[in-house]
């Protein structure tokens, strides 16, 4: 029970950096706020499923959807920026969301939404192990999406993107028309996470969401390797099960974050999976040989 | 009333611009987002009430503040920001974030987590101008702003240095063509950007009677929408849309009561400016 | 060892040997019994977390220098949530699975506790919550309960204190934006209003708020008696200071959350008069009481507070129920529940009501730089938990 409750985690914070990838990674764009659509994904289902008798399923169709609407106003709001704009931007967007779950009853406000019900199948309540499998298959679903965005005509273009923003615009690639699609499918997919994270709680609140999360996310995708879904996995995986593997370092835990951030960032950009990465190189020097 | 929260408003601005400013001068010259200001901020607050401690007097941990936040800045500048320029802003920006949440923790394992008192006996009085009230901590938070922008000004403006600062911050490559040396300058950028968030620390230290290990999260994520809202490198913007930012948000509560979060304010307002007018208030 | 033929005499005296070791080994090889904790060792809440330990440790002390549980010693595992669901979550799973504990103890907050409750109801386990106030917390399960007040309770405690004993006729509340803060303020106003008084002005701020001169500005030059202000130390420390700065007159009045050292060590001066409603009452001449005060100071290098009373006699509660119960979930739960005036440092539980304590509500006063008692209210109508 517990392997399958850190199990579940791990999985809900890959399929948050495989969106987050998306966004960050494929299409170069700089977002600081993806636990806000992580919390949009949450509170749509929480607040369907407790206070309008939805079931788990379309809830969660709904939730996706929600998270991605919201992400495409911002991507629209962010055709009008680049970079540092972009940052600071979707930080905002992060400190308005929490303080708007916060603030307003609408959404449980200081108090929270409780008895977030689980899925059911069948006439049965979906357990434990089943909801891991659930999890998983959420997490292939946001492999699947980003792998095919990154071979599609789309992904082509997100990638030049990413390279240079002005050639691609020269180039008459469609700028504002692909920054929105990698906004609204990312954070759709954090809308997803969102849908079990709330069900698996049971019990959400604004503090759940707030900017040191979408920190957190981040650091699991550099940390992996940004740009690539092995490392926004491996990342998960890694920075995700490492507070329990490592729980003698608990006071030393954001330090450690911090510090790894900085490091990587000046000796291992390519984080632990990346393209660049050490590993990664030797890795395919091996299969090569 | 009114004209008492405007004084609230301009005591809570001016420390907000204290904070900003430094944050507006690395970007002028870097073009980076110096997010772990917000630790220089608080090791100012925790140097300056060493330095009391120390010393009993407010003025020597003033500077007591500054210089360790100088020191501080300059040790970013040096093994931080330096060494990634060539890469894309992502990387620095990412790195600033690490160095912020590192800082914080570090504060936290070495001074705690509770907040310490910084009770500093101030020897001026409240200010009474007609129905006005102006409180002895508020006076000495609007002076030393003061003082601190009009040094800043000066400097800026009437030593060739200062010019040079400006010159820099405008395009770094011809400045470096005009074989300034850019690197000094973008050093004495941080030191004095991060000499100004220094006071800033202790101020909010002694203003508030509390240092704790986050005091800088707050006011540097709205030091960041401020200085977007004012005009990313533009100092006399960011000092406006610091002052006004304090005196939207005390409108909000002492006024207009609408219920929303004050901190959501300054990024509400930026993002109103940034789709009116994305350069900012007084930007480029 | 066995000959062909026997040594008859030999085996049975080992054979007896070996039946009195495995008969006596048991009671000995039992090993402790382990209880869970947690709290926020690490984060903001750190202050709180530590303080609740300490006093968890204390409790845990005390009971195994008195002989333990019927000769066996409680062992409690502690774990930092962080104030984070995800890692109380994980917590809870660890408690059960790895830790086997068989009863846990909440030092934590609201949202932790909130998260947890239902984990640890569908495993069968007890919970003995300390502080944290989220009315939903005790509706997990049938074991789960609460050792401190109701936001409700407290809040009408808090209006009774004000409009009774301290005879304030025009009030303004200060609302802290959370679930504690809104609870009580809402049933502090419903109280006083009943009582006759007229609710002046009703502001909400929030969690962490140090600027309070806009706030306190609006009401500065308003007749207003007294100020009741929902806060953790940090906020009520800045109000008392802000209110005092600015000259106001009224008389402040808080809540436990301002019951900590901290808050009259960052009000300094200012906190002299405030009024708060807690559960720990410092001039308690109980020996229990005074001994905690004592040990605690010894052990953390502070005065002690309510979150650390709190957690002291929500150990200690779940200790009477292994006592009276055994070590067996169920029957803790059992013992737990038909528990009946239980004297804790923290007051005299007459019994558990869904989970729900009915206790009478201290008020305690700074006098003089210290923290004296003010008055105790214990009227039925006002400290009865709203559950049925």
């Amino acid at each position: 029970m517990y392997l399958l409750t850190v199990a579940t985690l791990v999985a809900i914070y890959a399929i948050l950096t495989l969106g987050l990838n998306t966004v960050t990674g494929l299409a170069g764009q700089i977002s600081l706020g993806h636990a806000a659509f992580f919390g949009v994904g949450a509170y749509t289902t929480a607040i369907l499923t407790v206070r309008h008798g939805w079931s788990f399923w379309p809830a969660l169709l709904a939730a996706v959807a929600a998270s991605a609407a919201v992400g495409a106003l911002v991507g629209a709001a962010a055709i009008r920026v680049r970079d540092d704009f972009l940052a600071i931007t979707t930080m905002g967007v992060n400190f308005v969301l929490v303080s708007v779950f916060l603030y307003f009853p609408f959404f449980g406000g200081a108090l929270g939404i409780g008895g977030i019900p689980g899925p059911r199948l069948l006439g049965q309540e979906v357990a434990k192990p089943g909801f891991l499998a659930l999890t998983i298959g959420g997490v292939v679903l946001a492999l699947a999406v980003n792998l095919w965005l990154g071979r599609s005509w789309a992904g082509l273009a997100l990638q030049a993107l990413r390279e240079d923003e002005d050639a691609a615009r020269a180039a008459a690639v469609d700028v504002r028309k692909f920054k929105i699609l990698a906004f609204t499918i990312g954070t759709g997919l954090a809308g997803l996470a969102g849908a079990f994270y709330a069900s698996f709680l049971t019990f959400i609140s604004a503090g759940d969401f707030g900017f040191p999360f979408s920190i957190t996310v981040l650091c699991m995708l550099v940390f992996g390797g940004i740009g690539t879904n092995r490392g926004a996995v491996a990342g998960a995986i890694v920075l995700g099960a490492a507070p329990e593997l490592f729980r003698f370092l608990a006071d030393y835990r954001m330090l450690t974050y911090g510090a790894l951030l900085v490091l990587l960032v000046r000796f291992q950009p390519a984080g632990l999976l990346g393209d660049d990465s050490a590993i990664w190189r030797r890795l395919r020097g091996a299969r090569a040989a | 009333m009114i004209v008492q929260q405007l004084v609230n408003g301009l005591t809570v601005g001016s420390l907000y611009a204290l904070m900003a400013l430094g944050l507006t001068m690395v970007y002028g010259v870097l073009r980076v987002l110096h997010v772990a200001h917000a630790a220089v901020f608080t090791l100012g607050a925790y140097g300056g009430l060493w330095t009391f401690t120390l010393t009993g007097s407010f003025w020597l941990a003033l500077l007591g503040a500054m210089a360790v936040a100088v020191a501080a800045g300059l040790a970013m500048e040096r093994w931080v920001y330096w060494p990634l320029l060539a890469k894309p802003t992502v990387a620095t920006l990412i790195a600033s974030i690490g160095v912020f949440v590192g800082l914080e923790e570090v504060y936290r394992l070495v001074a705690g987590p509770e907040p310490h008192a910084f009770r500093v006996t101030l020897r001026i009085n409240d200010v009474r101008i007609a129905d006005v009230l102006v409180t002895a901590p508020q006076v000495l938070v609007i002076a030393v702003t003061v003082a601190l922008l009009a040094a800043l000004w000066l400097f800026l403006t009437r030593t060739s240095l200062g010019l040079a600062l400006r010159a820099v911050s405008q395009d770094r490559e011809i400045a470096a063509a005009c074989a300034m040396n850019v690197r000094r300058i973008v050093s004495l950028n941080f030191a004095l950007g991060s000499a100004l968030a220094g006071a800033a620390g202790m101020l909010v230290g002694v203003y508030y009677n509390s240092v704790s290990p986050t005091m800088g999260d707050v006011t540097a994520y709205k030091g960041l929408a401020i200085i977007v809202l004012g005009g990313l490198g533009s100092v006399p913007g960011t000092v406006v849309g610091a002052l006004l930012i304090g005196i939207l948000e005390t409108a909000f509560i002492g006024f207009v009561e609408f219920p929303f979060p004050r901190d959501a304010w300054a990024f509400l307002a930026m993002i109103v400016v940034f789709l009116l007018r994305p350069q900012g208030l007084l930007g480029r | 060892m066995l000959t062909a033929e026997g040594e008859p005499t030999m085996n049975r005296v080992i054979v007896a040997g070996l039946m009195l070791l495995v008969t006596a080994v048991p009671a000995a090889a039992q090993g402790p019994i382990k209880i869970g904790f947690f709290a926020p060792l690490t984060g903001f809440a750190a202050a709180d977390g530590a303080s609740a330990r300490h006093s968890a440790e204390i409790a845990v002390e005390e009971i195994n220098g008195a002989g333990g549980i019927k000769g066996r010693k409680i062992e409690l595992v502690v774990y930092d949530d962080r104030h984070d669901s995800k890692e109380a979550v994980a917590v809870a799973s660890k408690l059960i699975e790895k830790d086997q504990v068989v009863g846990v103890v909440s030092g934590s907050y609201s949202m932790p506790s909130r998260v947890t409750a239902p984990i640890f109801a569908k495993a069968g386990l007890p919970v003995t919550v300390a502080y944290a106030v989220h009315p939903d917390v005790t509706k997990a399960g049938p074991c789960v309960f609460r050792n401190g007040f109701l936001g409700q309770v407290e809040g009408a405690a808090g209006a009774e204190s004000a409009v009774k004993l301290q005879k304030a006729r025009r009030i303004a509340v200060l609302t802290v934006d959370n679930d504690f803060g809104r609870v009580a303020s809402a049933a502090f106003i419903e109280r006083a209003k009943k009582l006759g008084a007229e609710i002046h002005s009703e502001q909400v701020y929030k969690l962490g708020e140090k600027e309070f001169g806009p706030y306190l500005t609006k009401i500065k030059d308003e007749p207003i008696d007294l100020i009741y202000h929902t806060s953790y130390y940090n906020e009520g420390s800045q109000i008392a200071r802000k209110a005092r700065e600015l000259g106001i007159k009224a008389a402040l009045e808080g809540t436990e959350g301002i019951d900590s050292p901290k808050f009259l060590e960052l009000a300094g001066p200012a906190a002299e008069g405030v009024t708060f409603t807690t559960n720990l009452n410092r001039d308690d001449p109980r020996p229990e009481v005074q001994n905690f005060l004592k040990r605690y100071q010894a052990k953390a290098g502070t005065g002690a507070d309510m979150v650390g009373a709190s957690a002291y006699d929500a150990v200690r509660i779940l200790a009477r129920g292994l006592e009276t119960g055994g070590t067996d979930p169920k029957a803790i739960c059992a013992a737990l529940t038909g528990l009946k005036d239980y004297h804790g440092i923290t007051g005299k539980i007459t019994r558990f009501v869904k989970g729900e304590v009915t206790k009478p509500v201290q008020i305690q006063i700074v006098k003089d730089g210290k923290v004296r008692s003010f008055a105790v209210i214990d009227n039925p109508e006002v400290i009865t938990p709203p559950v049925q």
